[in-house]
């Protein structure tokens, strides 16, 4: 949570409720937006660690509303986060944030970052390529086996997001 | 069931219209063949149905009466005429004949019709057309429009005529065997002519229910009517005895024909339709895996067939309706009646088509049932080896596409078996009907092959012998004259008299064709024909006597030829030999040999004008004239027997393509350019081809001569007219039929020049 | 008429192409399949081409065989041009110098497996006695020499494929070209492939093929990846394994 929230206050300032509503327009149904009080606590934490810095907006009718930007920390987080190849099972989350959002931070470029992450791929390929090699027990080897049809799942829909965003 | 047949229909139109093509055809061959037969064995029995006949010809005095005739006599169907008929002459190109002018009316009766098999019947506008029966017709060279001249026995009438048709009728056998010619007439016509009222007879025709008692019926007739009032009597028999002995060639050959085609189109249904599982095995897998029994998809096979072999008997059944009448019509000698096959006859061709289309399905419709109900696995060829041979060719550089080509020919041994047979047993028949046509070709070009070197012949009439020879050797159209004579003889063994020829004398033998031995060069030597050789039990070399009017002579034979008169039986010696042995020989003829490129009617017209027209000069016939039907028919034969050919050749080359098919992206992948591969699937199907072709030709060449001279001798010709197709003949039919195949084998391949995009399909 | 590729390896490119279009005109429709490709392979290389379908990688590798004509561009094989080169010539240099291995159909399927292998030999006009000699070492190096007098047919895709490549390698090509080689395989059989193609590509065989199977492409020295008919992204392969710790993926997720 703490990235991508990071990563859209790199387009521009803005409050809590709207960095909400952003998130529910870019990822829809398919990613469950935090609550409000959530993304509340992780603006304070990352406050705390000097990632943003908030102002408070007076507003005549209404209760204040705390806006936050980006402090140039923060920005080198964003650069740095997304410029890093992602791991995990959540790997795909990541990227995919990371591709949706990297448009709209400006940062990098769509097709190099699908680059980034084919080459990844390929030399995690190659690492258990030799480890099948290596491996003379069933029991390793098969699960050798069930991460490279994991990557090469990866590696399919990596090619689908090329087709579709690019 | 019947949703499949026609979604198949519709899907694979050529094959159906090949299958439907090759039946009618065939049918279309054996109805002409059995029409042409019947008239060949027994043409009087056609003309007799064709013109619902009488069997019995009554010449009657005139004025008898016959109206009582049918209600008297039981076993009269009947009664045809009484039409008045007169003796009288016809002049053409200044030549008197002896006919007998028959009036009737336009209106042609129920019984005893004429069949017109040229121009028009009589018409009352046109009064001085006539209608010439057909035999006497052709003698005379006269075809319809033609002018003649008749005549009273007086000589005193003169009358201009125009023939207006040309009929046959069975109540008189074939002129010249029954003399005088017969002519139909307008009554107003006869009147002119003839108007004595008592030089005319009256002729009536008796058509009776039971045939086998036709001279009981004579017997009562003449004893109703009186035997005063009889003139001349004729029953069917002597009509059909008299009409008999025509020339079989016609019929035997074309019945031959027929049931060879038959063979052949067995081989091309065969072909097409196991081709047509092998190509279609994904559809019948899936109506295995509907749930289909192989006996429902067999029988599901053959329904289909059934289908298109009864459009093509059908079709084959309108076409021989249509075309017989323009073929048979149009050519003298062969009756007209031969259109009308009987109905039995036409029932056993089409059972038997039918039948046998039916049984050369069986084995495939089988397969059919036998293919597994693996949805879209399509047959992979089967094992096969880069043999040795084609090791070796590859080795020695022989270009790769024909070696893979002529190699991929045979994997499919079954298939190439089957090919190889479709393609050489048309071939076969091919060579033979060019045979056949070369024999036809040769014996109308050069007519003294089969003894007639001269084509004209001239008695002096009323010339005496010196002034007949001097106006004979002062033409110089004419090459070469040869005085003869026709002896009768009389043979130990035979009861009748055979008739002799001396024509010309031994140190002037007449030249006839000599197959055996030589001509005579001496008194006492003779040639004759195989046919009367035979009939005397006499091999050349060997001798035999005669006695001629009580004077024995004996010939030593030393020749065999070649003559088709007398039915076939001529035996010639030198004149010499009868005045040598102090034998009478009666007054002769000249048998004129003309100059090249002279016409006979010419000729014959000067040695008219030449000798006042008292000389009787006549135009020898060609019996080979009449055949020109036989020509007709043996092109049509070819072109069926090409249509069945290539019916195997395209279901041949359209499996080659499916087999190939797969292969195309390895091949260009192991470097064969895409004209490469182009002609290994072109050179597969002609080398095939070439097999086939070439083995039909040698054997169809070596058969024709024997085939020829078999039919020849059945003739009374005897062997040695036979002529086998040229070489070049020969070299163009099998140049056309590789050209064939190759063109075949290159028709599938079309889209072939890219590689397709196989590789990114699915198989 | 051959013209020299001047490269800056000093001719040591095995392969050269360079703005390599390939342009597909029908019924009205225009569809660029191949636009702009520059691609070069040495002596003794293994490179992937990889992309989603329809990026063009078959289009690509079937023009740098001689199967398609490029629309423009260039091709330089061993020093030698040859994009212009006719049906003709491309045959001949097919027979003898490239070895091409299709997804499907890779066998004349009238023939058994011994002679497919012999048969490009023989085109390249070996003799019988060196055709066999090859045939029998190759076919016994793939364990297939029990199935040499088999119809291709009876075969698995594996053992199909295997004969192809032995079919494709039997003359030791300049360059070897695949289309998808293991396409159609279950795992089992693209294992087997890949350890043939590893083994060649040790024996100095230079490979270029195309491939969407990670696994294949990761084996390569280099990995080209084709989008929308232009290539995106050229990535070498280290040449030593990165001595990287239990990959994340394996570890086991609680």
């Amino acid at each position: 949570m703490r990235m991508p929230l990071l990563a859209l206050l790199a387009k521009e300032p803005a409050h809590g409720y709207e960095l909400k509503t952003q998130l529910e327009q870019l990822f829809g149904e398919a990613y469950p937006t935090p609550n409000i009080g959530q993304i509340y606590v992780t603006l304070q934490r990352l406050e705390r660690d000097g990632l943003v810095r908030s102002q408070d907006v007076i507003q005549a009718t209404r209760p204040n509303k705390r806006v936050y930007e980006l402090t140039d920390a923060g920005r080198e987080a964003v650069v740095g986060w997304i410029d890093a190849t992602s791991e995990g099972p959540r790997i795909r989350d990541e990227f995919f944030m990371k591709l949706a959002l990297s448009q709209l931070s400006g940062t990098s470029d769509r097709l190099g970052l699908i680059n980034r992450q084919r080459r990844h791929y390929l030399m995690q390929m190659r690492s258990l390529s030799e480890l099948a090699i290596r491996a003379d027990r069933r029991i390793p080897r098969l699960l050798v086996e069930g991460a490279m049809l994991h990557l090469q799942a990866d590696l399919d829909w990596l090619q689908r997001c090329q087709e579709e965003l690019l | 069931m019947a949703r499949w047949i026609r979604a198949d229909l519709r899907a694979s139109k050529a094959r159906a219209l090949a299958i439907v093509g090759v039946v009618a055809g065939v049918v279309l061959a054996l109805l002409l063949s059995a029409g042409l037969l019947q008239d060949a064995t027994n043409p009087w029995q056609g003309i007799f149905t064709a013109t619902k006949g009488a069997q019995i010809w009554l010449h009657l005095s005139p004025g008898t009466d016959v109206s009582k005739l049918s209600e008297q006599l039981t076993g009269i169907q009947a009664v045809a005429g009484p039409y008045s008929s007169t003796a009288a002459s016809v002049i053409l190109r200044g030549q008197r004949t002896r006919v007998e002018l028959r009036s009737m009316t336009p209106v042609l009766p129920a019984v005893g019709r004429p069949l017109i098999t040229s121009g028009g019947w009589l018409t009352a506008r046109s009064v001085h057309g006539v209608v010439l029966e057909a035999s006497f017709a052709q003698a005379l060279h006269a075809p319809v429009g033609s002018s003649l001249v008749l005549d009273n026995v007086d000589e005193t009438a003169r009358l201009d005529a125009r023939v207006v048709g040309i009929a046959e009728t069975s109540d008189q056998g074939f002129y010249p065997d029954q003399t005088p010619g017969l002519i139909w007439v307008l009554p107003t016509l006869l009147r002119e002519i003839e108007p004595i009222a008592g030089r005319t007879e009256e002729v009536v025709g008796l058509r009776i229910a039971d045939p086998a008692a036709t001279s009981i019926v004579v017997q009562q007739v003449v004893t109703q009517l009186g035997s005063s009032a009889v003139g001349t009597v004729s029953t069917w028999q002597q009509v059909q005895q008299s009409m008999s002995r025509r020339d079989p060639l016609l019929g035997l050959l074309l019945a031959l024909f027929g049931l060879m085609a038959l063979g052949a189109a067995v081989l091309a249904v065969i072909n097409v339709t196991s081709g047509r599982v092998l190509l279609q095995n994904a559809d019948l897998g899936m109506l295995k895996t509907l749930g289909f029994t192989p006996l429902q998809v067999a029988s599901m096979m053959t329904a289909e067939h059934a289908i298109f072999t009864a459009a093509g008997i059908l079709a084959g059944l309108g076409a021989a309706r249509l075309l017989t009448p323009l073929l048979l019509g149009s050519v003298p000698g062969v009756s007209a009646a031969a259109a009308t096959v009987p109905s039995g006859w036409a029932g056993i061709i089409i059972g038997g088509t039918f039948g046998v289309v039916l049984l050369a399905t069986a084995a495939p419709a089988w397969q059919a049932g036998r293919v597994k109900p693996i949805a879209a696995v399509r047959s992979a060829p089967p094992r096969g080896h880069l043999s040795r041979l084609a090791g070796f060719a590859m080795a020695a550089r022989m270009p790769p596409a024909v070696v893979l080509g002529a190699r991929a020919a045979f994997v499919r041994k079954l298939s190439a078996a089957l090919t190889i047979c479709g393609l050489a047993i048309p071939m076969l028949m091919i060579t033979i009907a060019l045979g056949f046509w070369a024999t036809l070709d040769d014996v109308q070009r050069n007519p003294a092959d089969i003894g007639l070197a001269a084509s004209v012949t001239a008695s002096p009439g009323s010339l005496t012998p010196a002034q007949a020879d001097r106006v004979v050797r002062a033409d110089s159209q004419v090459r070469a004259a040869y005085y003869c004579v026709r002896v009768e003889a009389l043979v130990p063994g035979e009861t009748t008299t055979i008739t002799t020829l001396g024509m010309g004398s031994s140190q002037d033998p007449y030249p006839f064709h000599v197959v055996q031995g030589h001509l005579y060069h001496a008194p006492e030597q003779a040639v004759a024909t195989d046919a009367l050789l035979t009939s005397l039990g006499v091999r050349i070399g060997q001798f035999v006597r005669m006695w001629f009017g009580g004077v024995p002579v004996t010939f030593q034979i030393v020749g065999r030829i070649i003559d088709p008169q007398y039915g076939g039986e001529v035996i010639a010696y030198g004149r010499d030999t009868l005045a040598d042995e102090g034998a009478a020989a009666p007054i002769g003829f000249y048998s004129l040999i003309l100059r090249p490129g002279v016409s006979p009617a010419d000729a014959v017209a000067r040695l008219m004008r030449a000798s006042d027209g008292r000389m009787d000069v006549a135009i020898v016939s060609n019996p080979a004239d009449q055949l020109g039907i036989v020509q007709a028919a043996l092109a049509a034969l070819i072109a069926v027997l090409a249509v069945i050919a290539l019916t195997s050749l395209l279901t041949a080359s359209l499996l080659g393509y499916r087999d190939h098919e797969r292969d195309v992206s390895v091949l260009r992948a192991m470097g064969l350019t895409p004209l490469q591969v182009r002609s290994a699937l072109m050179t597969r199907t002609t080398v095939l081809a070439l097999m086939a072709v070439v083995v039909g030709a040698a054997v169809g060449r070596l058969v024709s001569t024997s085939l020829v001279s078999a039919v020849s001798r059945l003739y009374g010709l005897g062997s040695g007219i036979g002529r086998p197709p040229s070489y070049a003949t020969l070299a163009a039919a099998i140049g056309l039929a590789i050209g064939a195949a190759a063109v075949a084998g290159m028709l599938p391949t079309r889209p072939l020049g890219r590689l397709p995009r196989v590789t990114v399909l699915g198989p | 008429m051959t013209e020299v590729a001047a490269n800056g390896n000093g001719g040591r490119l095995l392969l050269r192409a360079s703005s390599l279009s390939k342009t597909y005109i029908g019924d009205g429709v225009v569809v660029p399949a191949v636009r702009g490709a520059d691609l070069q392979l040495e002596h003794g290389e293994f490179v992937a081409i990889t992309g989603p379908s329809g990026s063009g990688k078959s289009t690509l590798l079937h023009m740098l065989g001689g199967l398609e004509r490029p629309t423009t561009g260039e091709i330089w094989l061993n020093g030698e041009r040859v994009d212009k080169f006719s049906q003709a010539r491309w045959a001949i240099l097919r027979r003898r110098h490239i070895g091409f291995v299709f997804q499907f159909f890779n066998l004349v399927s009238n023939m058994t497996v011994a002679d497919n292998v012999e048969l490009a030999a023989l085109m390249a006009g070996a003799s019988r006695k060196h055709a066999k000699a090859r045939r029998i070492e190759l076919l016994g190096d793939l364990g297939l020499a029990t199935k040499a007098d088999a119809a291709p047919a009876r075969l698995s895709g594996g053992e199909q494929q295997r004969v192809a490549l032995a079919r494709a390698m039997v003359n030791r090509p300049l360059l070897l070209l695949a289309d998808e080689p293991t396409g159609n395989l279950d795992s089992a059989g693209a294992m087997a492939v890949l350890r043939l193609l590893d083994r060649a590509h040790a024996d100095g065989q230079s490979i270029l093929l195309v491939t969407h199977d990670l696994r294949v492409a990761s084996a390569a020295d280099r990995v080209v990846s084709l989008f929308d008919g232009m290539i995106v992204d050229d990535a070498p392969m280290p040449v030593k394994p990165r001595p990287t710790p239990l990959p994340d993926v394996l570890k086991l997720r609680g």
